[in-house]
């Protein structure tokens, strides 16, 4: 295993690539404040256009930013879900019964069953997913055939559908931020970047300079034990385990039986990794000089002054409206 | 002048057994020392002791005339610097040119001295090419040839190899091992660790570590006249020693053996 990717980073020379990674700490902590600090629909689309401007000047393009939506994209139907459901708020959109009778559970896993198999041959996964939604909804809603073993009103208000949207939006925003930031900052210069921000946290005896020594380390050692992984189950696979069928339980089993030698291995390779460093005469917590230093450059005060703009023009928002 | 001057150590990890049992030896400045024995023989823990890693339960060790203690040890650790077995458990920093800079970061080298010295000795040990390459973009030899330029950059003049080549394939066990005839060569003690009987007779003198004591320490051609030292030992014969053996005419037989000593 040569090439683990680390986190999201992709190898560019943009402009994001080019900030200090404080500053692009900084600037998205104080973005991701204003957009906090939004509170109606029309600041939130400017916010979006903002955002938009953002990742044009870094030349993201928009897919990868799609991409790193993927894990969160449960999340985001979910708050979207509730804030529908539980918000009773303003005037009254639709109200309707859901039925729950023998006939619209029948057809809700013939929906099921379909949404699984297309899923399958399928590339929009995401779109299939909203189908099979409205699906449902309009299953329970309309097949109304007596009796029912269960019904309720679901009633859709106006400030349930505003803050769903609001909600949802503002969550988009913040994921784009961090995304930039992951998309465009190599691990060990976003681990650079914390400690240098972190280093007045000393003064409580919290040492930053330790703990970006840790994270280097925990990165660097990633592939190496991964690669180890790999071999403890090609040993155990040439013995006969077999980890990809099985009932859960023996799949457990076998991840216990791989954990085990990890940790063995693991434990064995800090101790030798620690004996290596004391005798390059390292000293927890003593001052050391840097190879690797961070600069701030012109762009890094344009980006600063930008991220002033935003911070300070959504105050002013938030004070005169 | 001896660099290093070694009385009387002990060192035992649990109360039964000593590890390390009443050693004492000294080592001139620019000697090449190889260090032989089986496993658990204690040669791994002598080289633990020499930079301070362990601490002995009795006796001295003395670098460059100064006793090494706990508090001598960080800049005694300056002139000694050790090359494990395994190159993937010494590796530091996240490229070639963090790993070889990590020492020096530690005794706080300025940065512009830290970059010249890297380039100087990446390029002397042959990694020029690499230094932002990662770890796992590097063969086992590039890796070994990664800690030396690390320790040399922080000017020791001591070098331990600890079974530094035993994970390395022949090939490049060959290339390292004559690399660091050249080093020693250039003026540096090299203490050399290891159980390949082949390897420790290119040093200029052979320790052999049998449970934690030394049973013999001389000259490479004094060791080699002797093959009973290493029969007694269980260790393999050199291969040369070896052919000699199976000759059977005496007189080729001694020119054979005297060839062997000599070279």
């Amino acid at each position: 295993m040569n090439s683990i990717i680390i986190g999201q980073y992709i190898p560019g020379n943009g402009f994001f690539y080019k900030l200090d990674p404080r500053t692009k700490i900084i600037a998205i902590f104080f973005l991701m404040i204003s957009v906090f600090m939004l509170q109606t629909i029309v600041q939130l689309l400017i916010a979006i256009g903002i955002a938009v401007v953002i990742l044009l000047i870094g030349r993201i393009s928009l897919f990868k930013v799609v991409r790193g939506l993927k894990p969160i994209f449960i999340l985001l139907v979910f708050t979207f879900i509730f804030q529908i459901a539980l918000n009773t708020e303003g005037t009254v959109l639709s109200t309707a019964t859901m039925h729950f009778n023998l006939y619209s559970i029948i057809s809700a896993v013939l929906i099921f069953v379909l949404w699984r198999i297309l899923l399958r041959f399928g590339k929009f996964k995401i779109l299939l997913f909203l189908a099979f939604a409205f699906a449902l909804y309009f299953n329970f809603r309309y097949i109304t055939f007596q009796p029912d073993f269960y019904f309720f009103q679901l009633t859709i208000y106006e400030k349930g559908v505003e803050m769903s949207v609001f909600v949802v939006l503002r969550l988009l925003i913040i994921i784009t931020l961090t995304t930039v930031l992951t998309l465009t900052t190599k691990p060990t210069d976003l681990t650079q970047g914390l400690e240098r921000l972190m280093h007045p946290l000393k003064k409580i005896g919290f040492n930053s300079e330790d703990f970006a020594l840790i994270i280097s380390i925990s990165l660097r050692y990633i592939p190496t034990i991964f690669d180890e992984a790999q071999k403890i189950m090609a040993a155990q696979a040439s013995r006969g385990a077999d980890f990809s069928e099985g009932k859960l339980k023996d799949k457990l089993k076998q991840i216990i039986s791989l954990l085990v030698p990890m940790f063995i291995i693991a434990f064995m390779r800090s101790e030798e990794l620690a004996d290596a460093m004391e005798s390059r005469n390292f000293v927890p917590g003593e001052k050391r000089t840097r190879i690797n230093i961070l600069r701030f450059s012109i762009i890094d005060i344009y980006t600063g002054l930008f991220t002033l703009a935003c911070f300070a023009g959504t105050i002013l928002v938030k004070v005169m409206l | 002048m001896n660099m290093i001057d070694v009385q009387n150590v002990s060192f035992a990890y649990s109360e039964e057994k000593l590890t390390l049992n009443d050693v004492s030896f000294s080592i001139k400045k620019g000697e090449w020392i190889a260090i032989l024995g089986h496993n658990g023989s204690g040669k791994s823990t002598l080289a633990k002791t020499l930079v301070g890693l362990l601490e002995p339960q009795s006796g001295e060790i003395h670098i460059n005339s100064t006793r090494l203690t706990e508090e001598t040890a960080f800049d005694l650790r300056k002139k000694v610097g050790i090359v494990f077995q395994n190159p993937d458990n010494q590796f530091v920093g996240v490229t070639v040119r963090d790993d070889i800079a990590f020492g020096m970061e530690n005794l706080c080298v300025p940065r512009e001295e830290m970059l010249s010295r890297i380039d100087f000795y990446a390029k002397k040990v042959g990694v020029e090419e690499y230094l932002d390459k990662q770890p796992s973009n590097l063969s086992g030899g590039q890796k070994q040839r990664v800690a030396i330029a690390g320790i040399l950059a922080m000017r020791s003049d001591i070098l331990i190899f600890d079974e530094a080549t035993s994970m390395l394939d022949p090939y490049t066990r060959n290339d390292l091992i004559h690399y660091i005839k050249t080093l020693n060569k250039e003026g540096f003690t090299v203490i050399m660790i290891t159980h390949d009987v082949n390897e420790a007779i290119l040093a200029d003198k052979i320790m052999i570590m049998k449970h934690g004591e030394i049973v013999a320490f001389d000259q490479t051609e004094t060791i080699l006249k002797d093959k009973s030292v290493f029969l007694e030992n269980h260790l393999e014969l050199p291969v040369a020693l070896e052919i000699a053996n199976l000759v059977e005419d005496e007189e080729i037989r001694r020119i054979l053996w005297e060839y062997v000593s000599e070279t």
